[in-house]
Parts: C-alpha cells; sequence; structure tokens
C-alpha cells in the first residue's frame, strides 16, 4: 500500500509538472519599415504602442477589405474600409457616399501630424478605426459584437496571435491592425515624383502647368498644397480658401478649435493622385478637376474669413487663361501614381 | 624631496587657476512684437502704417539665422540650438512662428560666460544654408520657396489682411525670399545683417535672458514708404517690393521687449475699424489698380535689384 501510495506521488507531481509546462511562444512579429520616399518628410506618427510589423499590416489589410469587419451577417449597408475607400480612387470615393462631409484619400498618411477629417477633428488612425466603425452613417456596427462575431471565426484568432499575441481578440488591435495597414498606403512613384528625383522629364505643358502651380501670379497652389519643396503635395493644415462667403457648416474647422478665425476653413488634401480623387472640396461639390480650376480661376468668394494666402480673391481668383488652365490641369495630372493605384498588395 | 612638495602644490593650484571658464552658460532670446508702439495684438484691424494703410496680421513666420555675439575682446561667438550638434546646419537657423508660442524664445547652450556688447543675426538665411531640402519636416518645410522663384525657404510670411483704396477688406500676404526678374533668369538675395548694441553679461549661474522686438510698422516706412496699394497684396515676384522692404529692414529690430499695451486705444481702433467696415464687403469686385511686372519695368526704367548684401548697423 505504501509504495502504490509513493507511486501515485510520484505520478501525481509528474503530471503537475507536465502541465506547468510553459506554452511554445507563437508571437514573434517581424518588423515592417515605412519606406522613406525622397523629400519626404522624416517624421512619422507612428506610435509608441502601435509599431508597424508583416504580421499586423497583413491582419490589418485583410479586414480592411472584410465584410465581416461589420460584426453582422447579410448584406446590409457598408460592412467595411473598402465600401468608401476604393484603391483606384486613390483609396477615396467616387461619388456621394452620403455622409456630412465627402470621403478624404487614404494616401501617405503616415507623415499627417494635425489630425483627420476634413476639420481634423480626428486625433489619430486607430481612433479614426473608431469613428468609422460606429459612425450610423458609415459601418454602423458594434464593436462588442464585431469582437465576438470575428472571435468565432476559424482565421481571425490565429492571425491575432500572430500579430499581437494573443488569439482574444480586442476592438483596439482590430483598430491597431487597420491602422498599420493604412499608413502603409504611401504614393510616392508619380511621373512628378519621378522628375523630383532625376529621373524623369515634364513635357512643356505640363512644365508650363508647374510653373502656374508654383507662383504667385500663376494659380498660387503650392502655399497649401506643396510642390518640389513640400513632397507631400499638402502642408496638411486648414484653410477657407473661398469657397463660399457664409459658414453654416456646424463641423468644420472652427468646431475643432473654437477659433472664429477658423470659421469656412477646411484641411488641404493631398493632390497625390487627385486626378482620380474626384469628387472634390469638403462637400463634394466639384465633380471634375475642370471645375475646381474654374472655382480657382473665377469663382473665389471673399469674406472676413477668407485665408490671407487667397489674395487673388479681390480679381475673383487667379483669373487663368484657356490655355493656362489646360496647361495646369496637365501638370496635376502628373500626379497620379498607376503603381500605388494598382498595386495588389 | 621635502622641497619638492610644496612646488607640486604650487604649480596644482596655478594649473586650476588659469583654466579656461567652461561653457557650461546657457541663454534665452525671447522673441516679440510692436505696432504701433504697442505689443502686436493679431486678428484685430487696428493698426495703421505710415502711407495711411489700415491693416491687421492674422500670423507672422519668418526665419533668422547664424546669431553671433560679440565679446569685449572683439571676437563673434557663434550661438547653436540646445540640443542640437554644432556641425549641423540647422543648429543655426531657426524657424520663429506666432501662432507657435515655443518657437518665440530660443535657447542656446552652451555658451562662454563672458560680457558681451553686440548681437549680429541673419533675417532670413543667406546663400549657403537657403537650400532646397534643409527641412523636410514641418512647420519649417511649408516655408519653402519654389526653386522656379530662386528655392530654399522664405525668409518671411507676414499674412494678414488691410482695407484696400476702395476700402475693401483684402489680403495681404507680404512674404519675403529670393527675389528675380521677370524671366527667372537672375536671382536676388534679399537676406540682410542686423547687428545691434549690447550690454550682456552671461553667467555660468544667473538665468540668462536677451529680449528682441521686431517692430513690424518699420518695415514700411525708412527709407521707402511702403503703400499697399502701390506694391500689392502679394509680391514674391516682385522684385521692387522685395527690395524696399529689405531696404526698411534697417530699423526693424531693437534690443528690449515689446511696449506692454498699457491701454485700450489700440484695441478701440480695431472695434471701430471693424464696425465700420463689416457690412461693406464685396463678393465681387472690379479690379483695382495693383503692381504689374510692366508697371514695375515702367517705374524702375533698369534692371532691379543687386546681389550685395547689405551689413545693417
Amino acid at each position: 500500500m505504501k509504495l502504490n501510495k509513493n507511486i501515485a506521488l510520484v505520478c501525481g507531481l509528474f503530471l503537475v509538472l507536465a502541465s506547468c509546462k510553459p506554452e511554445q511562444n507563437h508571437y514573434v512579429p517581424t518588423p515592417y519599415e515605412l519606406p522613406q520616399p525622397a523629400y519626404f518628410p522624416s517624421r512619422n506618427n507612428i506610435p509608441a504602442d502601435n509599431p508597424m510589423t508583416e504580421e499586423g499590416l497583413a491582419l490589418g489589410r485583410k479586414l480592411f477589405y472584410d465584410v465581416r469587419l461589420s460584426g453582422r451577417d447579410g448584406t446590409d449597408g457598408i460592412r467595411n474600409c473598402a465600401s468608401c475607400h476604393h484603391q483606384e480612387y486613390n483609396f477615396d470615393f467616387s461619388g456621394s457616399a452620403g455622409l456630412h462631409h465627402s470621403v478624404m484619400p487614404l494616401v501617405n498618411l503616415a507623415w499627417n501630424h494635425t489630425g483627420l477629417g476634413w476639420n481634423g477633428g480626428v486625433a489619430t488612425l486607430e481612433d479614426m478605426v473608431m469613428a468609422a466603425v460606429t459612425s450610423p452613417v458609415e459601418i454602423n456596427a458594434d464593436t462588442n459584437q464585431i469582437v465576438k462575431y470575428l472571435q468565432k471565426t476559424n482565421d481571425y484568432p490565429e492571425l491575432f496571435e500572430k500579430a499581437f499575441g494573443s488569439r482574444e481578440i480586442t476592438f483596439i488591435n482590430i483598430q491597431r491592425a487597420i491602422a498599420q495597414f493604412v499608413r502603409s498606403l504611401v504614393s510616392a512613384d508619380s511621373k512628378f515624383d519621378r522628375y523630383l528625383r532625376g529621373e524623369g522629364q515634364l513635357t512643356e505643358d505640363e512644365m508650363a502647368g508647374y510653373e502656374l502651380f508654383c507662383t504667385e501670379e500663376g494659380a498660387d497652389c503650392f502655399h497649401c498644397h506643396g510642390g518640389g519643396g513640400l513632397a507631400l503635395m499638402t502642408t496638411n493644415l486648414f484653410y477657407n480658401n473661398g469657397l463660399d462667403d457664409e459658414f453654416n457648416d456646424p463641423e468644420d474647422r472652427s468646431a475643432v478649435t473654437g477659433s472664429h478665425r477658423d470659421k469656412g476653413a477646411y484641411k488641404a488634401p493631398t493632390l497625390h493622385n487627385i486626378a482620380v480623387s474626384a469628387p472634390y472640396m469638403h462637400d463634394g461639390r466639384f465633380t471634375t478637376l475642370d471645375e475646381v480650376i474654374d472655382f480657382y480661376s473665377e469663382g473665389v468668394k471673399n469674406s472676413e474669413n477668407i485665408n490671407p494666402l487667397m489674395h487673388h480673391v479681390m480679381d475673383g481668383g487667379v483669373q487663368l487663361t484657356d490655355l493656362e488652365k489646360t496647361q495646369l490641369k496637365a501638370f496635376l495630372n502628373t500626379l497620379t501614381d498607376e503603381t500605388f493605384l494598382n498595386n495588389p498588395h | 624631496m621635502m622641497k619638492l612638495k610644496p612646488l607640486v602644490l604650487v604649480l596644482a593650484l596655478l594649473a586650476v587657476a588659469c583654466t579656461k571658464p567652461k561653457e557650461k552658460a546657457a541663454i534665452n532670446l525671447n522673441l516679440g512684437y510692436e505696432v504701433n508702439g504697442k505689443s502686436l495684438v493679431t486678428d484685430t484691424l487696428c493698426y495703421e502704417n505710415e502711407a495711411g494703410n489700415q491693416f491687421l496680421f492674422t500670423e507672422i513666420q519668418w526665419f533668422l539665422s547664424n546669431i553671433e555675439l560679440k565679446s569685449e575682446a572683439g571676437d563673434w561667438i557663434m550661438l547653436h540650438q540646445q540640443g542640437l550638434a554644432d556641425t549641423l546646419d540647422i543648429s543655426r537657423v531657426y524657424y520663429i512662428d506666432t501662432d507657435i508660442p515655443e518657437s518665440q524664445t530660443l535657447h542656446f547652450s552652451p555658451v562662454k560666460p563672458d560680457h558681451y556688447t553686440a548681437i549680429r543675426f541673419i533675417f532670413g538665411l543667406d546663400e549657403s544654408d537657403n537650400r532646397t531640402g534643409l527641412f523636410t519636416e514641418s512647420p519649417e518645410s511649408e516655408m519653402f520657396w519654389p526653386d522656379l522663384l530662386g528655392g530654399g525657404y522664405h525668409y518671411m510670411k507676414l499674412n494678414g489682411k488691410f482695407l484696400d483704396a476702395e476700402g475693401r477688406l483684402a489680403p495681404l500676404a507680404i512674404h519675403l525670399g529670393i527675389g528675380q526678374n521677370e524671366d527667372h533668369s537672375q536671382f536676388y538675395q534679399n537676406y540682410f545683417t542686423v547687428e545691434l548694441p549690447i550690454d550682456f553679461s552671461i553667467t555660468e549661474t544667473s538665468e540668462n535672458q536677451l529680449d528682441l522686438t521686431m517692430i513690424i510698422d518699420n518695415w514700411f516706412r525708412n527709407p521707402n514708404l511702403y503703400d499697399f496699394n502701390e506694391y500689392g497684396s502679394h509680391i514674391m515676384q516682385n522684385q521692387a517690393a522685395q527690395q524696399a522692404l529689405r531696404e526698411n529692414g534697417n530699423d526693424v529690430f531693437r534690443i528690449g521687449k515689446p511696449t506692454d499695451n498699457e491701454n485700450n486705444t489700440t484695441m478701440e481702433n480695431g472695434n471701430r475699424f471693424a464696425e465700420k467696415f463689416k457690412n461693406v464687403m464685396q463678393k465681387a469686385a472690379p479690379k483695382p489698380h495693383f503692381w504689374t511686372w510692366k508697371s514695375v519695368k515702367e517705374r524702375m526704367g533698369s534692371p532691379v535689384g543687386t546681389t550685395e548684401n547689405r551689413q545693417v548697423v
């Protein structure tokens, strides 16, 4: 009896020790190095608590395109990010999405430090995911429901473990993954980008359009939309550009800053891939680049809130000739990056 | 052997006494703005220049560079931004923005404790520093000056509004930088050097503060009377305007803090102007008489500008 008790004790100890064996660690993320295009800033907005990894990026891409991100079955309404952010349109939406403001493109946002959205009211990409997923006019989902839904799938728990070290899905990690993917959307290989790098040349009309773009006596676009010295093609700052002379939008920049000076002001969007990013302006009122150029040429409206950089307003605009409008448009078309728009990854 | 010990001790004491003072001191250069004899108030239509233009400023963004102090011995000592290696060009170039309060104080360290009799700096950037790509980060990168117009960076953006000849509130964008002739075949360096006397002792132990004020209305009067209606709302391609302002820069800076706005006179004027013109905004306007290249050439009669730097004392 004593021997049987000793054997039982040893077996029991063995079983306890076996159960305490540490689990094999599957979490070995692969760092992802954000591209650093020539003339782009080196300071990016990657947060310390969400470094970019190959696994995180892959998970984010999958979620971006997955209708299961909505946490529901069926085919009702907007189901995922790609419902409104189409790659061929600069990750923008071609048409009206029925939102308060028109959709903004998702490009080169890793270098945006002034907030997201037309009024800069959303601080980070991670926050933007939450806003879009829960907005009643966007994905209109419940975060708890999404988490439960994805947890039951066969594929996501393992992907979350590879990306974040745990099979337990959390919404914060959903935000982080999608934010990592969006940060990886970098466009810097348009004809103009290659011209800046010395890898190509512009045509005569395109160069004339660039001169108009970069001169106060021309179209004077560069103060807000960058150029050779600011390759992001935006300052990412906010301006009242004379679209209107009365301002009733409760979600303009002044709604964020509380400053009267910001009435009627909105973010200057990047002009990377602008030719495919219609409609234009915060309310999508212009559907073609021609309309935009016509506006800046003859349709600018004065008000006490107009930005000082819009100094051509006293003439109604920059007053371009038909030839100059054609040349300016030719230059804007050089900002299209087919590699980015057609990248299958 | 015993006789050597006092000698060694004396030598050691001498060595310590003769050691050069370490450059451990730090100084702050505090920047301020003054208009019409009072501290600057932005976004308020309350100022008038010598030409009779009524105006306001929304923001002022500018560079100064190569700040030096002159010791009593006559040596000029370059100051560098605290925290940046001296070998970096950007350690000598400073971006100041009225919308960024922390940019109004420049920190320099280490600085040799001494008594200094003058300060000298470049308004803007000189040829060696003023090159496209020096800054890739905001906000400095937003000051870029297109390569077609000479490249590099704006020396200054004075942005605001003014009442034009028809009484309309018009945008004002006084941007200084490299000038050019009409076909962009010749460029002009419009930066200038400012040298001001000071009586400034720097020690390791005290808080060393120096104040520098930009007298904004002085941009518009001496020796050139600068009329916004004559030169126009924007001047990047107007070398005549650039040169006039560059020459007027001779007395734009002074040592000391801005005069405090102790009474409401300026604000009352501002409110009066604002109310008077509140209802006269026009949606469309006939083309006013502003500067054009043709009118400048006719007035000047010859190629404008020079390439020489002018040291202002």
